[in-house]
Formats: C-alpha cells, sequence, structure tokens
C-alpha cells in the first residue's frame, strides 16, 4: 500500500507524548559550557556615549563580555537589504537592540552583570506610527506598484465609490519555544551550532560573515523547532551568531536561551498596516476598479520586509477578478524591533483589505457580501488573470464558494441571524463567508531551488536528508513518505535526519508554505534515481534467475511493498533489501543527491509583473459569532471550512495545518493586540497580558474538509501547500464580527477585533477618543 | 525538626535540602534531574507546557490523588510530602498511556513543545473518570496553550481516551509505601535554610503562629500561584517563608444551611468541588448564589491555578481585581484571623485600607473564611461578573457582583462591589441607595448604571483603557437587568 495519502501519525509523535523530543535547551549540558545572553538598548532611538562594562566584568562567574569591536568579520547583514548591525555601534534603533554580549557561568551571574552594565544613550526622537514614518519619509526599500487597466477612467465612469482606510495590528509569533542555540567549538576554528532556526544555511553564512570565517567552518544544525511560524526565519540568526562568537573567542560551548519576556520584546513579529482604499463598483456590486496604497511598519531594518510588502500586493486581489487596479506598497521604518515573515507573510494583511472593502460594498448597497464576492469571483474560462499577469488556472474558487455556502448552510443561518439580531436584547449573531486564493512559491524566483541526500542501508534501511527543517507542520513525515514510496517500501523504514548544512548546502529557508513541495521533490528526485540504478540491477538479476524465462526489461521492474519484481513474472519476487545486497556486491551506488528548482517562474521584482507562484490554494470558510452587547466578549459559534488542497499526502497532517492556521488567524484579528508604553516598550510580553486563543476559543461547531481535486499535476504527488492558506481563513471570523456590529452601527472596525474595540465601537465612540 | 523535603519523583524518592529547596519544580527537574520532557515557557502559570502531576493523600489519608499544577511556579521545599509524576513518568519506558496513544493517532501534537503539559494535564482529568465531555475537555484543558494544532485534534484525542484502559498515576505508583515514608518523615515540621533564606512547613497552627510572630515579617507560601510569579519575574526572595501545608484540617471546607465556611488553606479547586457536591435545595437562593460563584470560579485561572491557588490566597494578595473579592463582598463576608492573641473576626469590607493594605497584622494568619448563606425563602438574586480579554486563563480587567433583595418586584436591599476601577474592590453605597425601596424597571438599572459610571475613577492599563472601564461599569447595570430581572424572560444565548 503507498505511503501517500495516508494518515500516518509524525514521526515525533511518540517522542512529544513522551517527553523524550530533545530541542536545543534539552541538550545536556557540556562540560564548561557558558550561559549567554546580551545587554539589549532599553531606549528606541538613541545615540550610544558610552558603554562601560568594568563593573560587570568583576562580577564572578562572568567569563566574558564583547561589543561590536570584538566581532572578528562583518557588524553588518541582512537577508534582502544589508541594513542591519547585529549589535549596535553607535545608534539604537529599538528596544531589544543587542549593545553587549555577556557569556557567564551562571545564570544568576548573567543577571548581576546585565544589571551592571552602564550605557549611557542619549535619547533621540523615536517614530512610532505610519503616520510618522510616512511623514518623515522614513522608509525601508522602494515603494513598488502592480497597475492594470484603466484606473482612472474607471473611477471617472463608476456608477459608485467607496473609499477609506484599513489597520490591523501586529501578531507576536507566540513560538513556545523562544529563540535558542547551542555553538560547539571544534578544531581549527570550526563551529557547530545548533539552532531553533527555519532556515539552517542562513545561521551558517551569517555565522561565517560575523566572524569572519569562511562559510564551511560553520556548520549549523536543526533537530527541530518547538514552533516557528516565520519567527525563526530571519530572527534566529542573531542568538545562534550570538552563541558562535562566544564559542569562538573563548573555546567553550555557549548556549542562549532567550526568556518567553525577552524574546517578545525584542523580536519583531507580523507587520501591523495601514492601508487606504478607493474602490469604484457598479450598483449591482460588480467591482470595476481599486486603488489600494499599502503602507506597513516594517520595524527598524529591512530585514524580509519588502518581500512581505510583495506578497501583500500579490494578494490585494484574493478572489476576485478586479479589471483595472493599482496596488502601491511602502514600507515605513519605525524604532520598533524589525517585523519579519510570520505564517501568511503579507498575504493575510493584504486579502483582510479586500475582504473589508466587500464587506463595506455590501452595506453600501444592502446587499449580502457573499453575493459581492460570488459576482466578483476569478472565472473559469475568463476574467482569470491577476492584476500581476498570472493566470488563475484550474480554478477552484466558485465551486468552494457554492459547497462552502450548502455546507454551512449560510442563507438560511444568515436570515436566523437577522431575525435573532432584532429579537435580543443582550447578544448580537454576525455571519460571514470569506474566501483564500493563497500563491504558492517564493516571490524571489531563486529561493524556489532544494536538493536533498538519499542513502540506503544494507538492511534495506533509508536515511532522507534535506534542508527542511521540522518545526510541526510534518514536513519530515511527508518526506518519508514519498521516499518511502518512490522505493516501494513501508515509511517505517525511512528516517527523515537531522537538518545539518553539512549534509544540505545552500537551502532555502523551510518557508512560503512550499517546504514539502521543494525538499520533497528534491529527495524524490534523489530516490528515483537510485531506484533507477537498482532497477537494472534487477532486471538483470531477475532475468538471470528466470533461466531463461525473462530478458531483462527495466520497463517491468516493479517496486512495491518492500518487494521488487518483474511485472511479468510476479510470483518472483526479490526483497528491496535482497536487492540492495546485490547491490552492493556488484558495487552499483546506494546513495544519490536529489535537486529541484521550480519550473515556470517569471518574475520581475522592479515593476512587478510575471507568474511568481507555481499554483495557488484555496479555500471558503463560513463563520459566526455572537457578541454580548453589555461586555463586548465576543464568541465563534461556528466555522465551516472547505479548502482546496489537492491531494494530500497525510489527512491527519494537513487538518492539523488547517485548524492550527485557522485558530493563529483569529488570535491576530480578536484578542492579540500589542500594546506598548510611551517609551516604546512593549507591555503585553508574556501570556498573562498577550491572549492567543485558547481551547476554550476553538468554534463550538468546527467543520473541516476539502475538496477532492487531483489535478495539480505541477506539484509533487498532486498535493498543493497548506501551512499559511488556512490563517487566512480566519478572515471570516472578523468579518463576522463586522457583520454583527453594522447592524447597530456603521459596521467600521479595525484589527484586532477585541472585546475593547467591540464595546467601544458599540458604544459609538470613536476609538481615537480612548486612552 | 526536619532540614530535608521529601518527596517522590516518578515513583523515586527524593530529599531536598539547601539552595535547590529554593529552587522552581520544573528547574530542578530539568536542570538537576536532566528530566527536560517538562517544558519551560513563560514562568508564570500562563501556559501549562510546565504541567505535572501532584499527588497529596487524600480525606481518608490511605490515597495519593493527583492534580495537574504548573512546575515552574512551585518551589520544590513546598511540595514537601507529596508525589510528583512528569511526562516521563506517565508509562512504563517504552509504553504509552491511554492519553498519550489518542494524542500520537490523533495528531495532538505538531511542534511538541506544549505536548508533554498536554499529555500530562490530560492524564490528570482521566486520574478520576473513564470518559469527558467535550466540554469537560474544553473546561480541564484550558490551562494549556497550544500555537500549533488549534487544539482540534487535541480535543479529538481527549474525546478518543477510554479511560478504563488507562494506567494511572495512582496505579504506575502505588500510594501506601509512599504515604508510609511520608507519615513518618513528615510528621515533624519542616525548616530549610540557604543563606538568607529560610522555608519552614509547621506541623501545628501554634507552630506556625510561633514562627510567624518570632521572625517577621514571615511571608505565607501557600499555591504560590501569586508569590510565584513575583519570584520569577520581579526577583522577589523573600528571606522568610512559610507553607502551612502540612497542618491538618486547616484545608476544610464546609457548607451548611447557614454558612460557606472555607479554610485557610483550602484550594479554589476544593471549594469549586465542595460547591458541585452540596446537596442543597436547587430552589433556594444559597444554592443559586454558590452556583453563581462556581460560574465565576470556572473562568477563574486554569485548572492548574486552582488545584494550587487558595481562596484566603486571594484575599491575602488583595488585587483590587481579584476574581473571588465582588462575590465576598456582596455577601458580607467575616475573615477569621488568627494569631499571637488570638482569634478575632473582621468583615472583608472593611479588611481593605487601599491598594494591597490590608487589615492583617504580621503574625496574623487567615486561617477561614466565613459566607453567610441567605435563608431558604428568602428573595434574592445575585449576579457575578468578569470581563477579561480572553475569556479563558485571563485576568479580570472588570469584575462586578450585584446582589438584590426583593419582595414582589421592590427592591429591600442592595449590595454593589465593582472591581477594577479603583485601587481597591469598591462597594457602590450611593447605587445600592438609589435601588433600595424601587421596583425593578429597566429605567432604574439606566440610572444605576449611569451613577456608577461617575462614581468611579479608573485608570488605563495594558488590560484596558479608562473609557471601556466606565462603559462596562454602565453596561453591567443593563446586563444585570436584562438578563437577571426582565418579566418577560430574555432570549439567552450566553
Ligand atoms: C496563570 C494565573 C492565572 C490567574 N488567574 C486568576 C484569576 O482568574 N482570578 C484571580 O482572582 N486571580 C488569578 N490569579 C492569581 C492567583 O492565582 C490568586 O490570587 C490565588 O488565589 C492566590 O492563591 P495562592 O494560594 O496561590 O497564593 P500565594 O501566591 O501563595 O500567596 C498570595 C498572597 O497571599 C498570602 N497568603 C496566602 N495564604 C494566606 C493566609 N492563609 N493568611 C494570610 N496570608 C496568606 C501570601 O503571603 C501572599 O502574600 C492567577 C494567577 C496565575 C499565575
Ligand atoms: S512555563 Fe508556562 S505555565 Fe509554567
Ligand atoms: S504542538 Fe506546537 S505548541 Fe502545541
Amino acid at each position: 500500500m503507498p505511503s501517500v495519502g495516508r494518515n500516518i501519525p509524525h514521526d515525533s509523535a511518540r517522542g512529544h507524548v513522551t517527553g523524550q523530543s530533545k530541542y536545543v535547551d534539552d541538550l545536556p549540558f557540556a562540560r564548561n559550557e557558558l550561559i549567554v545572553d546580551f545587554y539589549w538598548s532599553r531606549v528606541a532611538h538613541g545615540r550610544i556615549r558610552s558603554v562601560d562594562t568594568s563593573a560587570a566584568a568583576a562580577i564572578p562567574g562572568v567569563a566574558a563580555l564583547f561589543t561590536y569591536k570584538d566581532l572578528p568579520g562583518q557588524n553588518l547583514f541582512g537577508p534582502i537589504i544589508q541594513d542591519e548591525l547585529l549589535l549596535a555601534e553607535r545608534e539604537v534603533l529599538f528596544i531589544g537592540h543587542p549593545i553587549v554580549v555577556i557569556a557567564a557561568d551562571s545564570r544568576e551571574a548573567i543577571r548581576l552583570a546585565r544589571n551592571a552594565i552602564v550605557v549611557d544613550i542619549e535619547e533621540l526622537e523615536p517614530i512610532f506610527t505610519i503616520d510618522a514614518a510616512k511623514k518623515a519619509q522614513w522608509h525601508l526599500g522602494e515603494s513598488r506598484t502592480i497597475r492594470r487597466g484603466e484606473v482612472a477612467a474607471a473611477f471617472q465612469e463608476a456608477e459608485e465609490i467607496l473609499e477609506g482606510q484599513w489597520r490591523c495590528g501586529g501578531q507576536d509569533h507566540f513560538y513556545l519555544e523562544s529563540q535558542a542555540a547551542v555553538a560547539y567549538p571544534g578544531e581549527h576554528d570550526a563551529l557547530i551550532v545548533h539552532s531553533s532556526t527555519q532556515n539552517p544555511s542562513e545561521v551558517q553564512e551569517v555565522i561565517a560573515h560575523v566572524l569572519g570565517l569562511p562559510i564551511n567552518k560553520v556548520t549549523v544544525v536543526t533537530k527541530r523547532m518547538g514552533g516557528a511560524f516565520g519567527g525563526k526565519e530571519c530572527q534566529a540568526t542573531h542568538p545562534a551568531a550570538i552563541a558562535a562568537l562566544v564559542a569562538l573567542k573563548t573555546g567553550r560551548p555557549a548556549r542562549i536561551v532567550y526568556n518567553k519576556d525577552d524574546d517578545m520584546q525584542i523580536t519583531g513579529g507580523r507587520h501591523p498596516f495601514q492601508n487606504d482604499y478607493r474602490v469604484a463598483f457598479t450598483r449591482d456590486g460588480l467591482i470595476t476598479a481599486a486603488a489600494i496604497d499599502f503602507f506597513s511598519d516594517g520595524g527598524a531594518y529591512a530585514d524580509l520586509s519588502t518581500s512581505v510588502m510583495g506578497r501583500a500586493m500579490t494578494h490585494a486581489d484574493n478572489a476576485y477578478f478586479i479589471p483595472n487596479m493599482e496596488i502601491t506598497g511602502t514600507v515605513c521604518r519605525t524604532n520598533f524591533p524589525p517585523n519579519t515573515a510570520f505564517r501568511g507573510f503579507g498575504g493575510p494583511q493584504g486579502v483582510a483589505t479586500i475582504e473589508n472593502i466587500i464587506e463595506e460594498i455590501a452595506l453600501r448597497l444592502g446587499r449580502d457580501p457573499l453575493e459581492i464576492r460570488m459576482k466578483n469571483c476569478y472565472g473559469v474560462d475568463d476574467r482569470n488573470v491577476t492584476p500581476y499577469g498570472q493566470p488563475v488556472t484550474n480554478n477552484t474558487l466558485p465551486r468552494l464558494f457554492t459547497e462552502c455556502a450548502e455546507r454551512s448552510e449560510y442563507y438560511a443561518r444568515r436570515a436566523e441571524v437577522a431575525r435573532f439580531n432584532r429579537e435580543s436584547k443582550t447578544h448580537l449573531k454576525g455571519i460571514a463567508l470569506t474566501a483564500v486564493k493563497f500563491g504558492i512559491s517564493f516571490n524571489t524566483k531563486f529561493l524556489n531551488q532544494a536538493n536533498a541526500l538519499v542513502n540506503v542501508y544494507l538492511d534495506g534501511s533509508v536515511q532522507v536528508s534535506t534542508g527542511a527543517t521540522e518545526m510541526g507542520q510534518g514536513v519530515n513525515t511527508k518526506i518519508g513518505q514519498l521516499v518511502a514510496d518512490e522505493l516501494g517500501v513501508d515509511a517505517s523504514t525511512v528516517l527523515v535526519m537531522i537538518t545539518s548544512t553539512e549534509k544540505n548546502n545552500n537551502t532555502s529557508a523551510t518557508a512560503a508554505s512550499s517546504a514539502a513541495d521543494l525538499n520533497g521533490g528534491a529527495a524524490v528526485d534523489a530516490a528515483r534515481r537510485i531506484r533507477t540504478r537498482m532497477t537494472e540491477v534487477a532486471a538483470g538479476h531477475l532475468a538471470a534467475a528466470s533461466e531463461g524465462e525473462l530478458t531483462a526489461s527495466t520497463a517491468d521492474i516493479v517496486f512495491a511493498e518492500g518487494q521488487v519484481y518483474d511485472r511479468r513474472s510476479a510470483g518472483r519476487k526479490l526483497k528491496f533489501r535482497e536487492l540492495v545486497k546485490i547491490c552492493h556486491l556488484q558495487r552499483v551506488s546506494l546513495g544519490e543527491r536529489g535537486f529541484f528548482a521550480t519550473r515556470g517562474l517569471e518574475w520581475d521584482p522592479v515593476a512587478y509583473v510575471g507568474t511568481p507562484f507555481r499554483y495557488f490554494t484555496k479555500g471558503c470558510a463560513a463563520s459566526e459569532v455572537l457578541i454580548d452587547r453589555f461586555t463586548g466578549m465576543m464568541r465563534v459559534l461556528r466555522s465551516d471550512i472547505l479548502m482546496d488542497i489537492g491531494r494530500s499526502i497525510n489527512p491527519g497532517i494537513d487538518r492539523g495545518q488547517i485548524t492550527g492556521g485557522f485558530i493563529q488567524g483569529m488570535g491576530w484579528l480578536t484578542n492579540e493586540e500589542l500594546r506598548y508604553a510611551e517609551s516604546g516598550m512593549l507591555l503585553t510580553h508574556s501570556p498573562t497580558t498577550y491572549k492567543i486563543p485558547n481551547i476554550q476559543d476553538v468554534p463550538e461547531v468546527f467543520n473541516v474538509d476539502w475538496i477532492d481535486n487531483a489535478t495539480n499535476v505541477v506539484n509533487v504527488a498532486a498535493s498543493k501547500a497548506v501551512g499559511e492558506p488556512p490563517l487566512l481563513l480566519a478572515i471570516s471570523v472578523w468579518c463576522a464580527i463586522k457583520n454583527a456590529l453594522s447592524f447597530v452601527s456603521d459596521g467600521k472596525l479595525d484589527a484586532p477585533a477585541t472585546g475593547e474595540e467591540i464595546l467601544m465601537r458599540l458604544a459609538n465612540q470613536k476609538p481615537e477618543t480612548r486612552n | 525538626m526536619r532540614n530535608q523535603a521529601l518527596l517522590f519523583i516518578n515513583g523515586k524518592e527524593h530529599r531536598v535540602a539547601g539552595a535547590e529547596a529554593f529552587d522552581t519544580l520544573s528547574n530542578y527537574l530539568r536542570y538537576t534531574l536532566g528530566q527536560t520532557g517538562t517544558k519551560i515557557v513563560c514562568e508564570e502559570g500562563d501556559c501549562g507546557a510546565c504541567t505535572v502531576l501532584v499527588g497529596r493523600p487524600d480525606s481518608s489519608g490511605k490515597e495519593l490523588t493527583y492534580r495537574a499544577v504548573n512546575s515552574c511556579i512551585q518551589i520544590v521545599g513546598q511540595l514537601d510530602g507529596t508525589s510528583v509524576v512528569t511526562v516521563e513518568g506517565l508509562a512504563p519506558p517504552r509504553e504509552l498511556n491511554a492519553v498519550q496513544q489518542a494524542m500520537v493517532s490523533c495528531h495532538g501534537a505538531q511542534c511538541g513543545y506544549c505536548t508533554p503539559g498536554f499529555v500530562v494535564a490530560m492524564s490528570a482529568l482521566f486520574e478520576t473518570r473513564d470518559r469527558l465531555s467535550e466540554q469537560e475537555v474544553r473546561d480541564g484543558l484550558t490551562g494549556n496553550l497550544c500555537r500549533c494544532t488549534g487544539y482540534e485534534p487535541i480535543i479529538k484525542a481527549a474525546l478518543a481516551v477510554d479511560g478504563s484502559r488507562m494506567m494511572r498515576a495512582r496505579d504506575l505508583y502505588p500510594s501506601a509505601p509512599m504515604l508510609e515514608t511520608i507519615g513518618a518523615h513528615c510528621r515533624d515540621s519542616l525548616t530549610i535554610e540557604h543563606g538568607e533564606r529560610t522555608l519552614s512547613a509547621p506541623v501545628t497552627m501554634e507552630q506556625a503562629i510561633g514562627i510567624r510572630s518570632e521572625r517577621a515579617p514571615v511571608i505565607i507560601l501557600q499555591g504560590g500561584t501569586d508569590l510565584g510569579v513575583q519570584a520569577n519575574k520581579r526577583g522577589l526572595r523573600p528571606p522568610l517563608l512559610m507553607s502551612l501545608n502540612g497542618i491538618k484540617g486547616l484545608d476544610e471546607v464546609r457548607i451548611d444551611a447557614e454558612m460557606l465556611s472555607v479554610g485557610g488553606t483550602a484550594t479554589l479547586a476544593a471549594l469549586e468541588t465542595a460547591i458541585r457536591l452540596h446537596a442543597g435545595s436547587v430552589f433556594s437562593p444559597a444554592h443559586g448564589h454558590l452556583a453563581e460563584l462556581a460560574n465565576i470560579l470556572g473562568i477563574f485561572g486554569s485548572p492548574q491555578i486552582r488545584n494550587a491557588g487558595t481562596l484566603a490566597g486571594n484575599i491575602a494578595n488583595g488585587s483590587p481585581i481579584a476574581d473571588t473579592l465582588p462575590f465576598l463582598f456582596v455577601m458580607e463576608a467575616r475573615l477569621e484571623l488568627t494569631g499571637r492573641s488570638g482569634t478575632r473576626v473582621v468583615p472583608i469590607n472593611a479588611f481593605y485600607r487601599g491598594y494591597k493594605q490590608l487589615d492583617l497584622e504580621p503574625d496574623e494568619i487567615i486561617t477561614r473564611i466565613l459566607v453567610p448563606l441567605p435563608p431558604s425563602g428568602s428573595e434574592e438574586t445575585l449576579g457575578l461578573y468578569k470581563v477579561s480579554r480572553r475569556k479563558d486563563l485571563d485576568i479580570s480587567s472588570f469584575t462586578a457582583a450585584i446582589r438584590l433583595q426583593t419582595t414582589a418586584r421592590t427592591i429591600t436591599a442592595a449590595s454593589v462591589a465593582l472591581g477594577g476601577v479603583g485601587p481597591v474592590v469598591l462597594r457602590m453605597p450611593s447605587v445600592e441607595a438609589l435601588l433600595k425601596g424601587q421596583t425593578i424597571t429597566q429605567d432604574l438599572f439606566e440610572r444605576a448604571g449611569q451613577l456608577a459610571r461617575r462614581e468611579i475613577n479608573p485608570i488605563s492599563d495594558v488590560r484596558g483603557s479608562r473609557d471601556f472601564r466606565l462603559q462596562l461599569a454602565e453596561n453591567i447595570f443593563r446586563k444585570f437587568y436584562y438578563e437577571r430581572l426582565e418579566p418577560r424572560r430574555e432570549m439567552r444565548e450566553a
């Protein structure tokens, strides 16, 4: 039986439930090991006048203190734009900017040293809002534009025009395992670094870069992460580089583990956006033109912000064909920690913007928003090209809308919501059905490549190594299944190994939902090459054994169920492991390196036209909420999710991505609010005050399903990526809240829609008057 | 006198003295014993990743009863006389218990970092039951956060567990031999010293008062759900700590027709259980009031917090957003305080003198909380409210209690207490006066809300703005009216 399509448990599940799975901070302490931390700026913007570490150096147990001056290599780095200083030099640009690295024998010594370091900073005017950054023209990268059609003319001829501004807040990743790394010094300046990172190759390169080492001296190893969600794509490099610095300089193993409060305060998260829109439409609700100006808060350094903006812009159309469209994107620079990748990568902000616009159009016209959505939905045969020029092929959106509405009994429940709201004096209900069309591939073309190493051992067992990193999403389980099927063996005989730059070089981040696509593709390529060689041997062997009955024919050799046979004589079977032995004796290689590069991608990174995505993952969700009119507290009564995820490699794992993504998105749009003090210091820096969804927040009725669609032949095993898209379906919850409010107010709503936000809207107070 | 705490960890006896006794249990497990299955995330009781089972002798003294607690806010010395079971000890090596099995097959773990905590918390639920309803699963796992799964697979896993095939902690680790050792060892009071710090655990009230009066200021460390957080997050290191857990009988909860009486070391979970087991007449106002309290306890922290935290601790911590206070205020609860010069009883309404300023002498201990219950046949309505950003496992932004005594539809007495709107929980005499003697109408409660709004002066903080709190104070009277008093019963969904 093939493995692909089966509901196999996560390959680490047993370890997880017994506590045996190891994370970075579970590694036993080595003799001599140092604990590392750093002194970070408490000032959001300032000029460093002096740094005095003498008192700290005198504290017993303190082994070393380093500033930027101690870096043997380059301090300046960055994934896209090289604008970031690992250790602050003359200026601090955000609260959390590392200034002095501290290495000590104990946490207590670190704590004392941190308090004993004296940094004199002259405070400068900070920038904390998108408006202030716009005014100061403080940007990261260049503004970009996507343009199609005759926007100005369409507005001139418009029957209806709406304009407005929509804002959404940031979000902390709240991975449970905070940033962590341990660096072990090796011989001749070599280092082995265990890092909780989505991107071992980037960590490796940055360490080499800041320490002035050739890349081959640095090996980065990632067993797994206790959650990442984009937060360990770039920002895992800082702790790893700092630990590596200490290991190199002191010759002692060095461990750094952020505590949760520090992690939340000093690392960036999802980008807040503030978007201005104008939309033209007919009295029937057909959108004729839209102009959207995106402004994001990038924080102090570029990190991935320009790329995140690109995805927001390419998702501003979402499921809807808008013939005339102009989308601009500008990343504003502020004195917050650099914002970075977060599941959805700008997509959620882009999609939420257009979904809000649709709700507004429906309110204006007094129509059901679903009618507006379906009317404007991308067509199957026409009206199916995105504003940036990529055709929407294999378009299942119309079907998803119809089926999701049916399964969720949308129309009947919408009527019931209206009836309820007329009668209830204590509560309000709202309902909404929204869609997602999420482009799969890195927007940056060259990143769409991967390599894999497959080794077959003499007992027939198999090891696979790729650049994919495991953060719970089950990529290793899926890769194991793919390789097992390629070799016709049981998935239990295939082990996916720890990720290491020693085995897989120059890899891309595990990100953009495409780790299984890319690394799975590479692993299949490697396994296929091994199978091809084994097929030769098998054909010869089986022919010889048939005593003249068969001629050797590779085309007839079958690998299945751990056995190999010639289909013309299926009775005579070789065990896979017997064939392995035979190959070995015949000196045929049983190891291979595979490679994969996504085909068909073209993207002009300046003009913003082309085909940046290999395909789209799509879905719809209908959600209903109940709001207490007196307290603003909100509950999700029911959500129905229907997706097109192609043919699932592992239904259990994919389902978990959908439920997990949806709930995470719900958190972003409802209760997760980052509140800051006037100084720019984050106040909500722990789960006491930063409220991610709890088990009680899961919709009371939660239906998750996907349609049968095996037509996605462009991807491995006809599957589709599923990591990020479901997060955007939580926009249905936010729209349902907006829908509820629209019964008693103008329906205006920003995100997150906290209980406070909801109550103040109910009380008809302008949000500006708060605080 | 002993200077070593005794505890069992996964059945193995540990004696702990010195610095380690003051370390958190989670640190001790991970960094001293190298048992890294227990995870540390928030170090403040708010995520559940560090959940372990703690077994204490039940009322018969013959069995250990296991409950889930947060090991990050418990110090090792506090666990003297207990049996701790961690994720590593839930099943024999290479085996899985029924919960672990279900979590594997239902994809209840993704990144796995929350998983040990979930598995332990879920196993705790099956210590006493064979099957759980979905609501029981949700209520039982409120103390554990997961960022990956969206919880749905975890709920599925819990529903799939057949508890009759469950390897339970109390079966895996036979109570009798452990209880024998504990009984022999913990007969004497405990005093652990390390550097400047001392932890004592007396076994009689006399000893306790002796310690508290001789060596003031001695800080009572009970559940540690407030003190443990302050230690981890604000570096609080009180030199003298005393746990009252060794004093037998102080944890008693009693309910009779006139009185709810809660001992000084009774946990919130014990209080909740006592209310649920109490067999009063369902039609009596006392029953209604206790049910109302049970609802508030149901959204107090998490199971882990309620298993450790005490009512006395909630009162003594003195926070203006302590969830039990509005109830205690409007019920005119009395506190029995025991100190060097004996026992005195103080009305709770006179106990708070200012922000965290209590009418409690340094040598005094809250030994009992007395809540008079309304007589049967009286006409009473009580509404208790907690508004927080997230309904569950959250600290309140605003709390309220409204209690009315009525004849027909005339209000004969009214008590109102609001929390989160000032430095202490506030009684609202002017609002009470407004309500008293009036006939119940919608307009009356509109006016009561507006008056309450004018009377308070809340601040803006991380849990809500001033305007939000003003609006809530006004609205809560409307809510009370529509949900409790409106003659034509309003369609209610909440
Ligand atoms: C995650 C989390 C969630 C929480 N959620 C809530 C919530 O929803 N609502 C809420 O109100 N609170 C909440 N709390 C706060 C806390 O749990 C409660 O205040 C609890 O009742 C404290 O009890 P304790 O036994 O743990 O107190 P401890 O921390 O042991 O002590 C608290 C204070 O009380 C004193 N004290 C304890 N017992 C006595 C006594 N018998 N006599 C005199 N003084 C005494 C102590 O010296 C100390 O000053 C939460 C805490 C955490 C960590
Ligand atoms: S570590 Fe979060 S509750 Fe203990
Ligand atoms: S599985 Fe990752 S936090 Fe729960």
